[in-house]
């Protein structure tokens, strides 16, 4: 079953809204668990298993974290003075204790499931270079659908609890809908509890408010995905699978055409996820937010696949930057550089962990590790750059708020993003040097191009990705486009709704000639 | 409020801190920004800001900042 699909849309969706309907409201959260469980088995089969260990694990340090820190507050609500501070610093060392416990069970799972082959076959090429005899066993495991993303969402609960920001649940099957509802399962958004967990148990009445929202934005998802993104499809794979038979000015064009290619895809499971959750009045936090009109990679990464920075950010960046050995070394270079250096150093080193474990989190391949590597590049490039950048801008009279410097900065940013997506598209990270070898190289025009597609596919892709654009541009100016829509007469709103639901099923890439393409993101 | 004040227009030169109240949501003050910031909070005032205090809402505004260094001078 996938979010696009048929059987989703037309079967499962439609019964997993009338079960919701008929059931009182008290029970609600759990017609959304059966379905999720229902959706993941569907996808993953006895994997299941692994899902449920992950929930169980985080549940119960959950409860135990909770305990400790009750047990503790009221052992030293008794106590004064020296003795009170004693038992503080116990309790915090049990929770830190326990947290850890947590933290690595949920990572250690995943590093076993998805990273264990990768490592141990590298290890082996090393230990043959190095003219060793010994051979690792290596292990491929099939990954359970979503576990990257689950994973994250598991580790910031318990963090979240350790931290005291948010209360332990104490019923398991209620945490087990939030790592496990159906619209967020495949691709996320990585949702935190603070913000998901309530509105997942309220058991919201289905509006026609609600369901309309959801719709709207399901069908322009569905249009993104199945119009778009599977169309590209057709030319990224002809040029990334032969690339050796295509001019330097051919692959670039590959690198544009699949970065739109992964923004449609995953921006459009987002708004049927998103929109599906809309649907039972559950508040998924948004992914994307018109990155194309970032003017920097930092500032790409905050709109561009936004759950996992900011998870990136709240649960590995700041806590590395503000550990104690980094506070000290902070403290160090403040007395020698300045401020400024100081937390320079300080944010590139953990930025460069950072960077590291995105890379990694995406998959388990050189090319993914590389992909961090070219974004820690050029983002802490910046930050070391941008004293000097100001005073150049400054001295060249360059206004930097003008639109040509801003749009220079725009272009620039998706230059460098596309480049990125390459070494990420390419089968091997080798490959993703050759072909950026090519592109810096090689400046023929094709004499003849056709990529597979033919004039009404490439009619019907300029089309589509000018609304696209249009409907981000106008986002880009704060217009509420949704809000707007619903305010219009009920014949032009529906007429509105009925097009893109029929360019869906007239334009979408789908049956003889086209190859059925899973969520890209599902994959990681 | 002015020795807050002081620090966040070395750090944030362009901000009106004073009465801004989206430094953080609005990327007026990115990552290493409040990097700098909490170096010069923790020197000034003499506390220490955990990782859990690293929240949009207490470093939206100069208020918020405040609020927070209170918190911790007190704990």
């Amino acid at each position: 079953m996938r979010y696009q699909g048929a059987l989703f849309l037309l079967v499962f969706l439609p019964l997993v809204l009338l079960a919701y309907k008929l059931t009182p409201r008290r029970g609600r959260w759990c017609v959304l668990l059966l379905a999720s469980y229902i959706f993941f088995f569907s996808i993953s089969g006895k994997l299941l298993l692994w899902l449920i260990l992950s929930t169980a694990c985080m549940f119960a340090c959950g409860m135990w974290l909770e305990t400790v820190r009750r047990d503790g507050a009221d052992a030293a609500s008794k106590l004064a003075g020296e003795e009170k501070k004693a038992q503080k610093k116990k309790t915090d060392r049990a929770l830190r204790g326990i947290v850890a416990c947590g933290v690595i069970l949920q990572i250690g799972t995943l590093l076993c499931l998805k990273y264990l082959g990768f490592f141990a076959s590298n290890l082996n090429i090393l230990l043959g270079k190095i003219g060793l005899g010994l051979q690792l066993p290596v292990f491929r495991f099939l990954l359970p659908i979503g576990i990257s993303f689950y994973t994250l969402q598991a580790v910031s609960y318990l963090v979240d609890v350790y931290r005291g920001t948010v209360r332990a649940d104490r019923n398991p099957f209620r945490l087990a809908l939030y790592m496990s509802f159906f619209p967020g399962l495949m691709e996320g958004p990585i949702a935190r509890y603070s913000d998901t967990a309530q509105s997942l148990y309220d058991g919201a009445p289905l509006t026609y408010r609600n369901l309309t929202f959801g719709v709207q934005r399901m069908v322009f998802g569905l249009f993104k995905k199945i119009v778009i993104a599977d169309r590209l499809n057709i030319a990224v794979k002809e040029i990334f699978e032969h690339y050796d038979t295509h001019t330097g000015t051919v692959i670039l064009l590959g690198a544009v055409l699949y970065t739109c290619q992964l923004y449609a895809d995953f921006s459009g499971i987002m708004d049927m996820g998103i929109g599906i959750g809309e649907m039972f009045g559950v508040r998924m936090p948004e992914n994307f937010r018109r990155p194309f009109f970032s003017k920097s990679i930092s500032e790409f990464w905050t709109r561009w696949h936004i759950t996992l920075g900011a998870w990136f950010r709240d649960y590995l960046y700041y806590p590395l930057s503000l550990s104690a050995p980094m506070k000290k070394l902070t403290a160090r270079c403040r007395r020698r550089f300045g401020n400024r250096q100081a937390a320079l150093i300080t944010a590139t080193l953990s930025l460069f962990c950072v960077w590291l474990c995105n890379g990694l989190w995406h998959g388990a391949a050189w090319s993914y590790l590389f992909f961090g590597m070219y974004h820690f590049f050029f983002i802490a490039l910046a930050n070391i750059t941008e004293p000097l950048t100001g005073k150049l801008l400054a001295r060249l009279h360059i206004p930097t708020e003008s639109a040509p410097w801003r749009l220079f900065r725009i272009l620039r940013t998706c230059l460098l993003v596309c480049i990125g997506e390459l070494f990420f598209r390419a089968a091997t990270l080798t490959d993703g040097l050759r072909m950026f070898g090519r592109i810096v190289t090689d400046f023929r025009l094709p004499t003849e191009l056709s990529l597979g597609l033919d004039r009404h596919d490439v009619v019907l892709l300029a089309v589509a990705v000018l609304i696209v654009l249009l409907v981000s541009i106008l986002g880009e100016r704060g217009v509420d486009l949704r809000q707007r829509l619903a305010e219009k007469p009920l014949a032009l709103r529906w007429g509105v709704y009925y097009t893109a639901l029929l360019a869906v099923i007239f334009f979408g890439a789908y049956g003889t000639g086209y190859i059925p393409v899973d969520p890209m993101y599902a994959a990681f | 409020m002015e020795k807050l004040l002081a620090i966040l227009s070395e750090i944030a030169p362009d901000v009106d801190a004073a009465t801004c109240e989206t430094l953080v949501t609005d990327h007026l003050l990115d990552s290493l920004a409040i990097l700098s910031l909490v170096a010069e909070l923790e020197d000034a005032y003499d506390i220490r800001i955990p990782a859990v205090e690293i929240v949009p809402a207490n470093f939206n505004s100069a208020h918020a900042i405040l609020a927070m260094v209170n918190r911790l001078e007190e704990a």
